[in-house]
């Protein structure tokens, strides 16, 4: 089985200064993410592996597989048990 | 040139006084939009209420299947607006109708705005005003931020005012324009000692004293491209003795305090995502800046332009 991410389908985002901002319908909180982060979580409007997203951020920014992989995971681990993020397994 | 805000009522009365009521708005959509208002008890809502948002005495509930419903708790009237509707199914109790003028305010006046999101405009709990030097002004804030009372004052040193309160924004031509609803400033009894101005209209249901911005020798403007966003406050540990002050925001501070203010933003899925760049492109176009009031402004209105100057 695969782990797939995909954000919250209430999640509205919008990039400011190089930066997020994130509102959540369903929660009614907003708040902000740093440049990777809303890197991912545009990368997430479809379901994506932690090796699609890691690919997707060294598409963007000059980081190495090792920085863009600990970005990610970082990321992942914040929005675990939030709203953000859902996640799938797939075969 | 007819109105883009109609009105059907079989009632003449009530029709004649909600027409006025949009008259005097002066909001003209650059599409059409409608009330569509009838006299009978309105029945509780069935439906999928996934959230119910409050302010005060009205609730306004979203359907997961898209769509608002508007409920007045003061006297029963709800109005519906299906998804993808520019009207308004509105039905006012009899009691309601009785309270024809407080119902305006509040309960249509948020009917309106829902509408109004319809056309791509966004409503933001803010003054507007354009100072001597052409610049656009957005003052944004809660009741008791002294919104009216700076626009009352700066109307009284010539400033174009559009509203103390109730403003739309919308995007042109790569400009966001804060369109302004007409209706007179409101002064608290302590604005209004503040001002020390004769004349005015009681607002006696509100216990207020409104002004229009002419009668403070000042012009009414119907929109302003906001160069500058003040989010301001009265200091309560000094009771304003102290002099104005402003600080500086950037943009995502700043972005984050118009959601706050521009609050229907999280409401209805369809408008949300374009409701946000709004905001955030009217972020980038103003400079803001976080302004606690003092009484100085009385003595020296110009300070709050040096201020951000």
């Amino acid at each position: 089985m695969t782990r797939r991410y995909r954000r919250h389908p209430d999640l509205r985002l919008t990039a400011l200064e190089g930066e997020g901002v994130v509102l959540h319908l369903g929660t009614r909180r907003y708040f902000s993410v740093n440049e990777s982060g809303l890197a991912i979580l545009e990368a997430l409007e479809s379901p994506r592996t932690v090796a699609e997203l890691v690919s997707a951020l060294r598409d963007r920014y000059e980081v190495t597989a090792e920085q863009a992989a600990g970005s990610v995971r970082a990321f992942l681990d914040r929005c675990a048990g939030s709203a953000v993020v859902q996640t799938e397994e797939v075969p | 040139m007819p109105s883009a805000l109609t009105v059907t009522c079989e009632a003449p009365r009530l029709r004649a006084v909600i027409d006025a009521w949009l008259a005097e708005g002066r909001l003209e959509p650059r599409s059409p939009i409608a009330l569509e208002v009838r006299v009978a008890e309105p029945t509780a809502w069935s439906g999928d209420a996934r959230s119910a948002f409050r302010q005060p005495g009205v609730v306004v509930r979203t359907s997961t299947a898209g769509g608002v419903r508007i409920w007045w708790e003061t006297a029963p009237a709800a109005a519906e607006l299906a998804p993808g509707a520019t009207t308004a199914l509105v039905t006012l109790s009899p009691a309601a109708a009785d309270r024809i003028e407080e119902c305006l305010r509040t309960f249509l006046l948020t009917v309106v705005i829902f509408l109004l999101r319809r056309t791509g405009w966004h409503h933001i709990h803010a003054a507007v005003a354009v100072d001597p030097r052409d610049r656009g002004w957005l003052i944004a804030g809660n009741a008791h931020a002294g919104k009216s009372t700076t626009a009352a004052l700066l109307a009284s040193c010539g400033w174009q005012v559009g509203t103390d309160d109730v403003a739309f924004l919308a995007g042109d031509a790569g400009q966001v324009t804060a369109i302004a609803y007409r209706a007179p400033i409101a002064l608290r009894p302590s604005g209004h000692r503040l001002l020390q101005q004769d004349g005015g209209v009681l607002l006696p249901k509100r216990s207020k004293v409104g002004y229009w911005p002419e009668d403070l020798g000042g012009r009414w403007v119907p929109r302003v491209e906001p160069e500058v966003i003040l989010f301001t406050s009265v200091a309560e540990d000094d009771h304003g003795e102290r002099p104005t002050r402003a600080q500086p925001l950037g943009q995502r501070e700043a972005l984050t305090e118009l959601i706050r203010w521009s609050a229907w933003v999280i409401l209805e899925p369809e408008f949300a995502q374009q409701h946000l760049e709004l905001l955030a492109a009217l972020a980038r176009q103003a400079r803001s800046f976080r302004v606690t009031l003092g009484r100085d402004l009385f003595a020296c209105p110009e300070r709050l332009a040096e201020l951000v100057s």
